[in-house]
């Protein structure tokens, strides 16, 4: 296939309530951040258009809720995704906790077709605050357990890094979209077997 | 939870089964309130960031951001509104695929939330089918694995919407057989189906217009060139001679514009009503087949979603343009149906049937104003049995585009009234303010008349019979009687 011009990827954003999965966006998107915490409900939707390398690439952003309350939002969340980000908040040790189970409950929904290379992006945020209590290495060392995800440690609120994880993120989405061929090939040939003429008998005679 | 060395795949998927027992066990009690309040809340906790429609999370809301993110969002929203009639094609994963106005990429968003509001329903074992809200109507068709959505601006109703929907799904089928489309996401639902449908867009601009304006999408009919059925006998036999002996053939049509000229088919098989309308289309909406001859898969989804049928399709001549279309099972007959039409035109234009349809092309239509009825406007006749219509050309009143699409919608209401589900109707006599509409069935015929506002009832049910005698001298003209098998 030689129409690679339109590319949207699905990104689907996970991680405990209050870990800063919104105020990432908001900083991404609208360049803002705000102290003030409003619990996303349900889940929020965004675009984004962003250049990877040569290419323009649409972003289409499910920002979910972290609360338990919400996550019976249904499979349609997961499926499809391209890729996965998971966020924790390096000043809350239960939120890094949660990861294991964020991203085990995605492959369960999502059923991605090679879950063990599905990317997942993992986000330390609110790098900022001087009380962290989840080091940077044995955020690492998670991520290097689980196939070596890309891990970055990010501010929404001094917009540190966010950028680059959202080009990260994009990349290897798009990485994941590769071309495949298997699409060309041609169903089998129809079989003329018995007869269609009085198959509509229900259906208000609209047979020629 | 520490990471467990997990190897495959199943192993892990076993392992969270049990952690959730666990974690489920531990809180059970709250487990069970949570559970239904959050299946009622959700429909209307999904929001869309958007600062128009003000529910999404903004820091300040008494300032109006002015960056291009929300600047794109209202754009698309005033572009949507100003449009009557949308219809947009998502996949379950919520991927775009196809909208009729504007630019899917920009309204990812938008499909993301369309997406939710299906998927919550369905997680409450029930199916989300429509939306009201004022005059606003949102249909949606789901055919896992794409979700169709109709939004009407103009009260049109839950059963044409949706109708409409299940025509542009056909398109889609059309042009990928249903077989492909459920591998392509079986493989890999992520899919961006945009990929397979490029350049077929069009194709789906144009019958949405052809289900908005043609009476033979509501009365599910065709229509066909009027001539002298001697003549379309001779061109129907001519076809029929050269095709019969080819294997594998199954449905020659051949086609001038919107109408049908002549239809022969194989033994046994018949074609539907809807996959005619989806030729028709493709062809009035292909300039190329004009110039050269072509040999192009499409699938009929009435006669077997599984599979492409072949078609040869060309015009019969640079001096005679109608289209020939010849439906195959078999790919690899190119030559032989080239071959085939090649003598079809020869012979055609030997025995004057080419000039016979170019005399019927530029014949006047038949005019309403022949059958001397007094006060009769318009009308549409529908032959049950072959499952053709006709219609005279509009005339005065109904000079405007706008005054003859609100005499359709008028028709089409009477039709879907004609055509409840479980109930029979003979006859509606409707008093309106710019006309009086009156519709009438029999077991063989469908009328809807059109008069001017003041005819009595008696009037209109006396043109009846002066209609259905008038017909009866026509009607040879006006319908293919003879479908002839091989
Ligand atoms: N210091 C600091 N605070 C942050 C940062 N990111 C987010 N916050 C704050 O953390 C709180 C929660 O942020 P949200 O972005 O709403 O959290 P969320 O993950 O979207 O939460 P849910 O929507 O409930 O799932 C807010 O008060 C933010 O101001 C950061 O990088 N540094
Ligand atoms: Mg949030």
């Amino acid at each position: 296939m030689a129409t690679r011009k339109k590319v949207l990827l699905k990104v689907i954003i996970l991680g405990d309530s209050s870990v800063g999965k919104t105020s990432l966006m908001n900083q991404y998107i609208n360049k803002k951040f705000t102290n003030q915490y409003k619990a996303t409900i349900g889940a929020d939707f965004l675009t984004k258009e962003v250049m990877v390398d040569d290419r323009i690439v649409t972003l289409q952003i499910w920002d979910t809720a972290g609360q338990e309350r919400f996550q019976s939002l249904g499979v349609a969340f997961y499926r499809g995704a391209d890729c996965c980000v998971l966020v924790f908040d390096v000043a809350s040790p239960g939120s890094f906790k949660s990861l294991d189970g964020w991203r085990d409950e995605f492959l369960i929904q999502a059923s991605p077709s090679n879950p063990d290379h599905f990317p997942f992006v993992v986000l330390g945020n609110k790098a900022d605050l001087e009380n962290r209590t989840v080091s940077t290495k044995r955020a690492q060392q998670w991520c290097q357990n689980k196939n070596g995800l890309p891990y970055f440690e990010t501010s929404a609120k001094e917009a540190t890094n966010v950028d680059q994880a959202f080009i990260t993120i994009a990349r290897n989405a798009l990485a994941q979209d590769t071309d495949v061929e298997l699409y060309n090939d041609f169903p089998e040939q129809i079989k003329l077997s018995g007869s269609t003429e009085n198959r509509s008998s229900g259906s208000d005679n609209c047979a020629c | 939870m520490k990471d467990a060395g997990v190897t495959s795949y199943r192993d892990l998927k076993n392992m969270i089964e049990k952690n959730r027992e666990v974690i489920y066990s531990n809180d059970m009690e709250e487990q069970q309130e949570t559970a239904t309040t959050a299946l009622h809340s959700s429909v209307d906790n999904i929001t869309i960031h958007n600062p128009i429609v003000n529910l999404s999370i903004t820091e300040d809301e008494s300032k109006p951001s002015t960056s291009k993110q929300q600047i794109v969002h209202e754009n698309i929203f005033d572009q949507l509104k100003g449009n009557n009639k949308h219809i947009f094609v998502l996949s379950t994963a919520g991927k775009p695929i196809y909208t009729r106005f504007g630019n899917e990429n920009q309204m990812a968003s938008l499909f993301g939330l369309m997406i939710a509001l299906v998927s919550v329903t369905q997680d409450s074992n029930d199916t989300l089918q429509s939306i009201c809200c004022g005059h606003t109507r949102i249909v949606f068709l789901n055919k896992d694995p794409i979700i169709l959505v109709g939004v009407s601006q103009s009260a049109e109703p839950y059963d044409r919407i949706k109708k409409q929907l299940t025509y542009v799904y056909n398109n889609i089928i059309s042009i990928l057989t249903l077989t492909q489309l459920k591998k392509i996401f079986h493989n890999r639902n992520n899919f961006d189906l945009r990929r397979l449908m490029s350049g077929s867009e069009r194709l789906i601009d144009k019958l949405i217009s052809f289900t908005e304006n043609d009476p033979g999408f509501y009365l599910d009919s065709i229509s066909c060139l009027q001539m002298p059925s001697s003549n379309r006998d001779k061109i129907t036999q001519t076809i029929l001679t050269e095709c019969s002996k080819i294997k594998n053939l199954v449905f020659g049509l051949l086609i001038a514009q919107k109408h049908i000229i002549s239809i022969i088919r194989m033994k046994k098989y018949s074609l539907e009503v809807s996959d005619i309308h989806l030729i028709l289309n493709l062809i009035n909406s292909t300039e190329s087949f004009k110039t050269a001859e072509s040999w192009t898969p499409i699938c009929l989804p009435a006669f077997d979603s599984s599979g492409f049928m072949h078609a040869h399709i060309s015009y019969l001549a640079e001096d005679c343009q109608a289209c020939l279309v010849l439906l195959t099972i078999d790919r690899d007959l190119f030559f032989l149906l080239s071959d085939a039409k090649r003598k079809i035109t020869e012979k055609m234009r030997r025995n004057d049937c080419l000039q016979a349809i170019n005399e019927a092309i530029v014949r006047q239509p038949l005019n309403l104003a022949r059958a001397n009825i007094v006060g009769l406007r318009h009308l549409l006749y529908k032959n049950k049995n072959r499952s053709q219509h006709w219609s005279p050309p509009f005339t005065s009143p109904y000079n405007t585009d706008t005054l003859q699409q609100n005499l359709m919608s008028v028709y089409c209401s009477l039709i879907s009234q004609m055509n409840f589900p479980g109930r029979t109707l003979k006859v509606i006599y409707q008093q309106l303010t710019a006309e009086t509409m009156l519709a009438w069935a029999t077991d063989d015929v469908e009328l809807y008349m059109c008069f001017e506002p003041l005819v009595s009832k008696e009037c209109a049910t006396n043109a009846i019979t002066k209609l259905t005698q008038w017909m009866k001298k026509e009607e040879d003209s006006l319908f293919i009687f003879n479908i002839p098998m091989f």
